[in-house]
């Protein structure tokens, strides 16, 4: 299950982490770009992101997730741009009702800045996290009782999988000739609409043989101790909070 | 129809195809064989344009998949999935065929009759919804919307998987007669029954290359390439196999019965 929310086995220091400081980091780190207003420090929490993401599963794919990231955010950039009116006008379009100032530019430049910084930690701990032991963590430290935790790992995990299916029937209707291959976005849009009842469909038929086949399992008699795994918390884990601790303490004071 | 030209793919999530050549011309009946992970649905994404070689060249229908877009290639090319949920997309069975012809017909009134014949000539109700139709129902759908589209090559991935024994009778009857009429067929089977019964020519694949190609009679006797591609000979052949004598050149039900005959009958005039 690799991509955006995929697991990429390994062995590295965030790999050994517990998987709850590896969330309380994530989160952490996502509510520090939402405490400043600083593009610098919001594009240096990026860059500490990216660190630890290639630290664990190396720069690549790190770099390719960032790009992912950087093309969603400037598309919203290109919205946001235009919504903004305050400030001094930068840029006229005509017929001159459109306008670009600079408070826009730079608070949605910010709104990008921060929407990268808020998903990339989010993406690196499911990364170096296995789905099961986010869901074990859930349960056992938490107490959350175990059928939320699988609701909550069950809507991560089928992201990738709607996302594989998608393509799958993208490819499907384009071997049928329906021009998915066209460079134009918009008319790729209006194209997709009527795929919404195929994925739907195969979507519902996915989950409904997942909750039998849970069901079968003995899916409701499972309790808090019945995993056998244990998540031990160790200096390690310790260490790696009071960074974060301190890079998010760094944001609010800078 | 169409050509593989040392033709090399990789990528993480598919299977790799290596140095693979071969030319299929028009109305050949080819059925792609080998163990599961070999790269046949990859070779058969690479047919169409869905998948771009590395390196090498794929030539179908005269158009150079590298180049050419599949939304192209599909006008002269029919692809049908081993899942027909990923290609059925519309409420009903009329406008589910029709779909494909909006991208083939400009005139509406021969997509119409196009639907019309082919609802017809697989006795299909247009009215109902196919998604409230069995799996061999729904595989049925998907095949007659592709082929309302009259392609000149006709590529299926597995198609009788999933379906009963009257189901896959129906669907490999149509496939047969289309091929009668001179469609061209390329299909990945895993059932070597299927293979023995209605494919002329048989490619193998085995870890990405092609292994073999030559007549099915002649593959479903060659116990190296067999094991090769971690195959078992279908029933029929294998015991063909251990009769030996007149019996080793038979390779469906049909023809066991009728040597059978002809020694028994043979036996019957020496005494």
């Amino acid at each position: 299950m690799k991509g955006f929310f995929g697991y990429n086995p390994g062995n590295s220091i965030l790999h050994r982490l517990n998987p709850l400081t590896k969330i309380v980091i994530s989160i952490g780190l996502c509510l520090s770009c939402f405490l400043t207003r600083s593009h610098i420090v919001i594009l240096a929490v990026i860059a500490f992101n990216l660190l630890l993401s290639a630290s664990a599963v190396g720069l690549k794919r790190s770099l390719k997730m960032l790009l992912s990231l950087v093309k969603f955010s400037a598309v919203l950039f290109v919205v946001q741009v235009f919504f903004v009116k305050q400030g001094n006008v930068l840029l006229r379009l005509p017929p001159g009702v459109i306008y670009i100032t600079d408070k826009g530019v730079l608070f949605s430049l910010l709104f990008a800045l921060r929407l990268i910084a808020a998903a990339m930690p989010l993406s690196a701990m499911l990364s170096v996290t296995r789905i099961s032991d986010i869901s074990n963590v859930f349960v056992r430290s938490l107490r959350i009782p175990y059928k939320y935790a699988f609701v909550i790992t069950t809507a991560i995990r089928f992201i990738p999988l709607f996302s594989e299916e998608m393509t799958n029937i993208m490819e499907a209707q384009t071997a049928r000739g329906v021009q998915f291959d066209t460079k134009n976005f918009l008319k790729k849009i209006r194209l997709l609409l009527p795929l919404c009842v195929p994925l739907l469909i195969s979507s519902v038929r996915k989950i409904e043989g997942g909750a039998i086949s849970a069901e079968l399992r003995g899916f409701n008699l499972r309790k808090r101790t019945s995993g056998y795994k244990t998540y031990p918390f160790g200096w390690s884990d310790a260490a790696a909070l009071a960074v974060c601790g301190l890079i998010v303490a760094l944001t609010v004071f800078v | 129809m169409l050509r593989f030209e040392n033709v090399f793919f990789y990528r993480e999530s598919a299977n790799t195809i290596s140095e693979v050549s071969f030319d299929l011309r028009e109305g050949e009946f080819a059925a792609l064989i080998g163990e599961n992970g070999a790269g046949k649905s990859t070779l058969c994404r690479l047919c169409n344009g869905l998948l771009k070689p590395a390196s090498g060249r794929v030539t179908v229908c005269g158009h150079d998949t590298a180049t050419v877009s599949t939304s192209r290639i599909a006008r002269d090319t029919g692809f049908l999935f081993q899942n027909p949920d990923m290609q059925l997309c519309q409420n009903t069975v009329y406008g589910e065929i029709m779909f494909g012809l909006e991208y083939a017909l400009s005139d509406p009134e021969e997509r119409k009759r196009r639907t019309g014949e082919i609802l017809e000539l697989f006795s299909l109700d247009g009215g109902r919804d196919p998604f409230s139709m069995s799996r061999g129902e729904r595989q049925h759908v998907a095949l007659a919307s592709i082929l309302a589209c009259k392609p000149r090559l006709l590529i299926l991935d597995e198609p009788t998987t999933g379906l009963d024994y009257r189901e896959c009778v129906t669907i490999m009857g149509i496939i047969s007669r289309l091929h009668s009429d001179g469609t061209t067929i390329l299909m990945v089977s895993h059932d070597m029954e299927v293979v023995a019964d209605f494919a002329v020519r048989a490619l193998v694949l085995s870890k990405g290359r092609l292994i073999a190609d030559g007549p099915v009679r002649q593959i479903m006797k060659d116990k190296k390439v067999l094991d090769e591609a971690s195959l078992l000979p279908p029933q029929i052949p294998a015991l063909a196999m251990l009769i030996g004598g007149d019996f080793s050149d038979v390779l469906t039900a049909d023809e066991m019965a009728e040597t059978a005959e002809r020694a028994v009958r043979q036996k019957g005039a020496r005494k």
